[in-house]
């Protein structure tokens, strides 16, 4: 594999810093460099959408979680993520709409001028902040892992999670938004050609689909149905998840700007269909390798698991081109969150310009720093931890509503408030200092069950509707 | 007319979305009627994201919005 790896490798990091270099941005402003002009078109936002929303946690975590738990897997992320597409169109429109493009510099700032209060805008920074940077750093561990587990005698775990991180953190800085939408196409592509090939291997082992599921009966029926073996699949997390999936275009700022910055409606339109698209092809494989597992490698631990399907069962060039494709799909995650969260910086910053992108550049590389640290203390649970991720950041969902369609969302300041003291009660529950249910019900949804009926009463009890 | 239809996208999106979590499409620990060889949740779910993708496509035909822009 040593070979193949080194081909591979050198092919890719050539084109990562031709893209980089090629597209970086001539024109020093913080317009094009944290939103790449505001003019993409349906083709790049196609593949910079999903690949900054499929990620490690595809690649890695999915597999796992179709092994663990089942064919329920397919409702927690699947479907949730066609409804989030049909929720790009119906209420991506309304965020363009309702956003000045020329001054539109992040959500945060957005939110402060729309409740006319900076504060608002620190608390929407402040929970994407709490939730990503976890999130982040879940990327750049669980690749780190498999590198570490795939090269045990070579270098320690935490040289693999810096060089990582220096690679996201080079290009970002050098090309801004539009070295990281190239490069999300590269990734994006290579994403799903390397989750295909093991996708068709897994299910060519197992005889086909028929003899798939036959295989996977035979060891475990319980993972043929919901709950799932471990009974996870219940009603209350499919459907938080799904809430929170739907919340991300438009709760978590790295895809938020990417709704805004796209050239037209209609090349949002197309984006989004094609995101559908995408995300089923993206999805449908790591099906396979999950069942392969659960038949193969069922009481492997998620390590165990991953390094033998994705490398030590597949030939050297596979296994190579594997690795590639991980690196690249947890860079592309990772440095779209963290720019995104100078991007956020930026937002809230007033003053000339030059001078606040150099502050938010510095931004970038200290939450690129504190991101690091993270991964190196994390824990191996992908997909949780990336639920959890979304989870917090949708708490801001009623905020963000409420902001779109209220004529003066700034008569109703009751709900940034709420909503920064739900966050700090999720962040605690999170931390272990108090369960994550309350009366058999997911924190989690009751407080966005709270929040929301508190905006369904401000809706009714302040003027002026933007609908 | 593209309005009626545009809701009716909505509307069929929001019911989808519901009967998700019913038995519909997931009934608890049933895996039969097979599709393929697929469990009834693996098929039904996959159909379920193809009908979701053919709606958000006819969507973007008749979102009002889209064609005030054209």
């Amino acid at each position: 594999m040593g070979k193949s790896l080194l081909i591979f490798g050198a092919i890719y990091l050539g084109a990562l810093i031709f893209l980089s270099y090629s597209n970086r941005s001539s024109k020093s402003s913080s317009k094009d460099f944290f939103l790449a002009g505001s003019n993409i078109g349906s083709f790049l936002g196609l593949f910079t959408f999903a690949a900054t929303l499929f990620s490690t946690f595809t690649i890695l975590g999915m597999p796992d979680f179709f092994r663990v738990h089942g064919v329920g897997a397919w409702i927690f992320i699947a479907v949730s993520d066609l409804v989030m597409v049909f929720g790009i169109l119906w209420f991506g429109y309304h965020l363009r709409t309702r956003v000045d493009k020329s001054s539109f510099m992040g959500m945060a700032g957005f939110m402060a001028a729309v409740y006319k209060a900076r504060w608002v805008g620190y608390v929407m920074f402040a929970t994407a902040f709490i939730f990503l940077i976890p999130y982040v750093a879940i990327q750049i561990r669980g690749v780190a892992t498999f590198l570490d587990q795939a090269f045990p005698d070579s270098v320690p775990l935490w040289v693999w999670a810096v060089g990582l991180v220096a690679i996201m953190l080079l290009y970002s800085e050098i090309g801004g938004l539009k070295a990281i939408i190239y490069n999300d196409l590269l990734q994006g592509i290579m994403l799903m050609i390397v989750i295909w090939i093991i996708g068709i291997v897994c299910l060519d082992r197992m005889g086909g689909m028929s003899g798939m599921f036959d295989q996977v009966a035979a060891k475990e029926p319980a993972l043929l149905s919901v709950p799932g073996p471990k009974g996870l699949f219940d009603f209350q997390f499919l459907f938080g998840s799904m809430v929170a999936i739907c919340m991300i275009p438009f709760t978590q700022p790295q895809v938020s700007c990417r709704l805004v910055i796209m050239k037209d409606h209609k090349a949002l339109g197309r984006t989004a269909m094609g995101l559908g698209i995408f995300a089923i092809l993206v999805i449908l494989p790591t099906m396979f390798i999950g069942m392969y597992g659960a038949f193969n490698y069922g009481d492997a631990t998620p390590p165990e698991f991953l390094g033998n399907t994705l490398l030590k069962d597949q030939s050297g060039p596979i296994g190579a081109l594997v690795l590639i494709g991980l690196i690249a799909a947890a860079i592309s995650t990772a440095d779209s969150q963290i720019f995104a969260l100078g991007g956020e910086t930026r937002s809230l910053l007033y003053g000339e310009d030059k001078k606040m992108m150099r502050k938010a550049r510095y931004a970038i590389v200290v939450f690129a720093l504190l991101s690091l640290g993270f991964a190196l203390v994390s824990s191996d649970e992908l997909v949780l931890l990336a639920r959890a991720s979304f989870a917090g950041t949708a708490l801001l969902g009623p905020l963000v509503f409420f902001g779109l369609f209220k004529k003066d969302p700034s008569l109703f300041k009751a709900l940034p408030l709420l909503t920064g003291i739900c966050v700090l009660i999720l962040v605690g529950a999170n931390l272990g200092l108090y369960a994550t249910k309350v009366a058999g019900l997911r924190l989690d949804l009751l407080l966005l069950g709270i929040l929301t009926i508190t905006s369904l009463i401000g809706a009714a009890t302040t003027k002026g509707s933007q609908m | 007319m593209k309005d009626t239809i545009w809701k009716i996208c909505c509307i069929t999106v929001v019911v989808m979305a519901i009967l998700t979590f019913t038995p519909v499409v997931t009934p608890v620990g049933k895996a039969s009627p097979e599709v393929f060889g697929m469990p009834y949740t693996m098929w039904m779910g996959l159909l379920w994201t193809m009908l979701l993708v053919v709606i958000t496509y006819i969507g973007t035909k008749v979102h009002p919005g889209f064609r005030d822009e054209q």
